[in-house]
């Protein structure tokens, strides 16, 4: 039994001691919030209805309670006096002495009175409805409205009968996080819609309290505790899904009906017909019913003509590779035969310089001599002929003319199989020559025999190849860019020629100057 | 035909005492008391007036007012005991009040030259006026009585002697906002509609 009462005593006293506590703290923040203020010492406030405190900030110091002391009076009464007591702020550091007056009479003049040693120190007459601190409102709500960019707020203003109706209210919200806050003042009302926020977001909200000034006046609380609340997403606007909607369906019918009217050209483009070869060769499928020995026979000449001429557009043009050949090297006799050669060229090559058309020369006969002679004699055509016949532009076939204007005929030429050599000497077109013309222009001349030719550039497809001669270096370059390269058809001859310098490799624009007595060029094709 | 004459009187007979019945009912109506007036608004109007008199006091030079003790009613609100006090007498206390000021204010008015000052006074009695309308509205007036300086015991102690215009006025502004507006939104009247 005794246990229990003293159990029960004990619980009481804490409970007590907690609401002190906590008074105490209201009341130490709402002193270290006025002491800010600027209003006249000593400074007072008066709570609600009762608890009128008056205040000032003294030097922290011994025999505090001895020096000051504390009088009031209301209008037509006697002073009185009041116990001063001291308080220490933790969070300035700094020591009030206040006096908790008894008696609070509003709509009155109040005089107070502070004297420190017998002096009086401060003195003020104010009337107590005019200094009103209250405590912050409680139950502070914030609930999102469901509409985007909406917050409910709600709160319970301080419990003072008669006052209600004299209390405005600050709200203030911010985006959790930041520190640009707004600020939202209202009467009379104890809720608020917060509009125009940011959708989606979460954003924190205060909320303080003060008398309107009219009847009663004061000081503003201190704000509440921060209350979260997220506000609702995006929601999408139904008439412009809508509209996004109407506008992709006449967008799709729209594409539609281009589609059906231009079905066919689309179906060419899109899933193109196999191509065959009939309409190349009339007649063959036709009339003779696949059978191309008598097609072929009925349409012999310009048949060739023409397909050949389709084979022209689609090969590349031809590279040769060109490679210039010692003089000292050289077996005398196609040396002598060249040196005549080589005067009559030397003159004629001053004047055309290999510029842009060539022209048949007239030593195409001798060059004919010495392609046979190439054939009989592989090796020694090699070094010599194989220059002489870079040199010009000779087309053996009687039939060529200028390369500008006949390319067809020219590659006429080089696909006769029967005219080998003609092959080496018709040009793919006049670009081979401007191109390597320019090219020439810039390679050093070395000794006059130093035939650099490289002008023309032609090359064949694999299965044209006239592989007879086995020292020919050729490079074929495809207009595409891929290069092909094709070793000489002997490997021996390559090692033989090979101190000659002799190129096969790939296929670029190098001059090769004193290394190799002669120089190689690979032309390209100008295609 | 004798019959359907009876009949027709009968019937006219019938309906105007039917219409005299309806018009009665209505004049009857409008004896009832006002509306009642419970919007405090009116009175925070009257406040900032009365505080304007006593902004136009402090800058008033000359012509404004004499030396003359007013009566005037006291201004003090104890809220414990002012709670405790029933409607009526709070009702009677602030009828006796706003008499005594009205008399001196109209007192003050007559040794006042200054016309900004002279206007604003007229403001106020007018408003004292209608403060007592809207008492009226509210079941709250009690029966005038002129309140002289040499009455009874009661009266003295609601009363309180002030000396200049000045301490006059700051009477009338704290009288309007305690008393009259605690009276005003305490009003049972007013407390019914809100309720």
């Amino acid at each position: 039994m005794r246990k229990m009462r003293s159990d029960r005593l004990q619980f009481v006293f804490m409970l007590c001691l907690a609401f002190v506590t906590a008074g105490g703290k209201s009341f130490e923040r709402k002193v270290a919030q006025l002491l800010q203020d600027k209003t006249e010492d000593p400074k007072c406030f008066v709570e609600g209805k009762k608890d009128l405190t008056c205040f000032w900030e003294v030097e922290k110091e011994r025999n505090l309670h001895d020096r000051y002391t504390f009088m009031y009076s209301y209008e037509n009464e006697k002073k009185m006096a009041c116990v001063v007591s001291s308080l220490s702020l933790r969070a300035s550091n700094k020591t009030v002495l206040f006096c908790k007056l008894p008696q609070e009479l509003f709509f009155t003049p109040l005089n107070v009175q502070v004297f420190r040693d017998g002096q009086i120190l401060y003195n003020r007459i104010f009337n107590v409805e005019n200094v009103l601190l209250l405590d912050p409102p409680s139950n502070l709500t914030v609930m999102s409205s469901g509409k985007e960019g909406q917050l409910n707020v709600s709160w319970l203003p301080p419990p003072l009968k008669h006052m209600d109706d004299s209390m405005i209210y600050e709200v203030r919200y911010a985006v959790e996080g930041s520190h640009m806050g707004k600020v939202e003042k209202i009467k009379a009302s104890t809720t608020l819609v917060l509009r125009g926020l940011q959708s989606d977001t979460r954003y924190e909200v205060w909320v303080r309290v003060k008398l309107d000034g009219v009847a009663y006046d004061g000081y503003w609380s201190s704000w509440t505790d921060p209350v979260f609340a997220v506000t609702a997403p995006t929601d999408m606007d139904p008439l412009i899904v809508l509209l996004v909607l109407f506008i992709g369906l006449i967008l799709c019918l729209l594409s539609l009906t281009v589609i059906l009217s231009h079905h066919k050209f689309l179906l060419k483009k899109l899933w193109p017909d196999i191509p065959t070869p009939e309409h190349k060769f009339p007649g063959l499928f036709t009339v003779y019913k696949g059978d191309f020995k008598e097609w072929m026979s009925q349409n012999n000449g310009s048949m060739w003509g023409r397909s050949v001429h389709v084979y022209t557009e689609e090969l590349p043009s031809p590279v040769e590779v060109l490679s210039e050949v010692s003089l000292t090297n050289y077996s005398t006799s196609p040396r002598e035969g060249r040196k005549p050669a080589e005067k009559e060229e030397g003159s004629e090559r001053a004047d055309s310089g290999l510029m842009g058309g060539w022209r048949e020369p007239p030593h195409a006969q001798w060059l004919m001599e010495q392609l046979r002679a190439l054939q009989e004699n592989p090796e020694s055509f090699s070094q010599s002929t194989l220059l002489q016949s870079h040199d010009t532009y000779v087309a053996l076939n009687q039939n060529s003319q200028r390369v500008q204007g006949d390319t067809e005929q020219k590659v006429d030429d080089v696909f006769e199989e029967t005219l080998p050599l003609q092959t080496l000497f018709t040009t793919a077109g006049t670009s081979s020559l401007s191109a390597s013309h320019s090219d020439l222009g810039s390679l050093p001349q070395s000794s006059g025999s130093g035939r650099l030719s490289s002008q023309s550039s032609f090359e064949y497809p694999n299965h044209t190849w006239p592989p007879k001669g086995p020292g020919y270096a050729y490079m074929a370059v495809a207009d595409s860019g891929v290069s092909m390269d094709y070793s000489p058809m002997s490997s021996s001859s390559i090692a033989e020629l090979g101190k000659l310098g002799i190129y096969t490799n790939e296929y670029k624009n190098e001059i090769f100057g004193h290394k190799w007595p002669f120089s190689c060029q690979h032309i390209e094709s100008g295609y | 035909m004798y019959h359907k004459t009876l009949i027709y009187v009968f019937l006219v007979c019938s309906g105007l005492v039917s219409v005299l019945i309806v018009f009665v009912w209505l004049g009857g109506n409008q004896v009832s008391p006002l509306r009642p007036i419970c919007d405090l608004r009116v009175l925070d109007h009257f406040v900032q007036e009365a505080r304007d008199s006593e902004v136009i006091m402090r800058g008033c030079r000359g012509g404004c007012g004499v030396m003359k003790s007013y009566f005037v009613p006291l201004t003090r609100v104890d809220f414990a005991v002012w709670e405790h006090i029933d409607v009526q007498s709070q009702a009677v206390e602030v009828q006796t009040g706003l008499s005594l000021l009205v008399q001196a204010l109209s007192t003050a008015k007559i040794t006042v030259s200054n016309s900004p000052l002279a206007s604003t006074l007229d403001n106020n009695i007018s408003n004292i006026h209608s403060l007592g309308q809207i008492l009226h509205s509210l079941d709250l007036q009690q029966a005038r009585s002129t309140v002289l300086p040499d009455d009874s015991a009661p009266a003295s102690s609601q009363m309180q002697e002030v000396s200049s215009l000045p301490e006059l006025l700051q009477v009338q502004s704290s009288f309007l906002r305690g008393k009259v507006r605690l009276l005003l939104s305490a009003a049972p009247a007013c407390q019914r509609q809100n309720s």
